[in-house]
């Protein structure tokens, strides 16, 4: 029964519950915009990257390398896409 | 078919290694999908018209009860997965079990919150936000269902086949599409609702 529940997957676990509670600070505190961004941005990242190294076994692929690039420029797109489309759309209309 | 013993099943063969690779690059799309859908509401999030904003619509409780149920499932696949590696086809069976009943809930609460915001007024064509909000959860929920039932087929294939390379490689694809659901989950979460009740 025990070696079904690998100490890894259950620190990762506990860690993923426990940074969604502390991304609640940002709704239960009155914090400066930044200060809450920076909060979300940092556990968003941190559960993002727990799922994908932890449970997706991202490095264990003989194409690692083929697949953290195919990966990276998804991102990449992904982000461009994100903050292209803000950049034109709300932060540089309100600036002229 | 030459069959590797030194690796998990799901990568005993070429093609299993070939349809793990093929998979992630399916999976690099739906990031940029994905984040189209947030860059429209992102964009859009303030058009509020006539209708209520998120901070009016949104709940702290269905949307922690969803978080959770997600995380524990993807927990849960993750052990279904080790199972896997294990050989032991039971526990793998009903980790998957458990993974898909907790995606059957977080359907239901998801459906749920969105019965209450159209009772609320908060239709899809009530305003830019909120047509932006619904596409961007709805396909999230989509993805979801999509899952449901594929999981559900390969759980008989399971059933039925046991654990060959073939089937433990469905179940390993399978297993990275669910936490990779979770993951957007983790940037709606973080980005429409904790955000928008900020």
């Amino acid at each position: 029964m025990k070696q079904l529940f690998p100490v890894p997957h259950v620190i990762g676990f506990v860690s993923s519950l426990l940074l969604s509670l502390i991304a609640l600070i940002v709704v239960k505190f009155h914090l400066s915009f930044t200060m809450g961004m920076t909060i979300l941005g940092v556990t968003a990242l941190i559960q993002a990257a727990l799922q994908l190294f932890l449970f997706m076994h991202v490095n264990e692929n003989e194409n690692k390398s083929a697949l953290l690039t195919n990966i990276g420029y998804a991102l990449f797109v992904g982000l461009v896409t994100i903050f292209g489309t803000l950049f034109a759309m709300m932060w540089g209309y309100q600036m002229i | 078919m030459k069959i590797d013993h030194s690796l998990p099943l799901e990568y005993s063969t070429e093609e299993n290694r070939l349809k793990i690779l093929g998979f992630w690059i399916f999976l690099g799309a739906e990031i940029v999908l994905f984040s189209t859908l947030f860059a429209v509401y992102f964009t859009l999030q303030h058009n509020v018209g006539n209708g209520p904003a998120g901070s009016h619509i949104f709940e702290l409780t269905p949307v922690m009860i969803e978080t959770i149920v997600l995380l524990s499932s993807s927990f849960t696949i993750g052990l279904g997965v080790h199972a896997m590696r294990l050989g032991n086809k039971k526990a793998m069976m009903t980790f998957f079990g458990i993974t898909l009943l907790l995606g059957l809930v977080f359907l239901g609460v998801e459906i749920t919150e969105f019965v209450t915001y159209i009772h609320e007024g908060a239709t899809m064509q009530t305003s830019a936000f909120l047509s932006a909000l619904f596409t961007l959860l709805g396909t999230h929920g989509m993805h979801v269902t999509f899952g449901l039932l594929w999981g559900s087929a390969i759980l008989m294939q399971v059933k039925k086949r046991g654990l060959t390379p073939e089937t433990a490689n469905k179940s390993f694809i399978f297993s990275l599409y669910w936490h990779f659901l979770d993951v957007v989950w983790i940037f709606i979460f973080s980005f429409v609702y904790l955000k928008g009740m900020m």
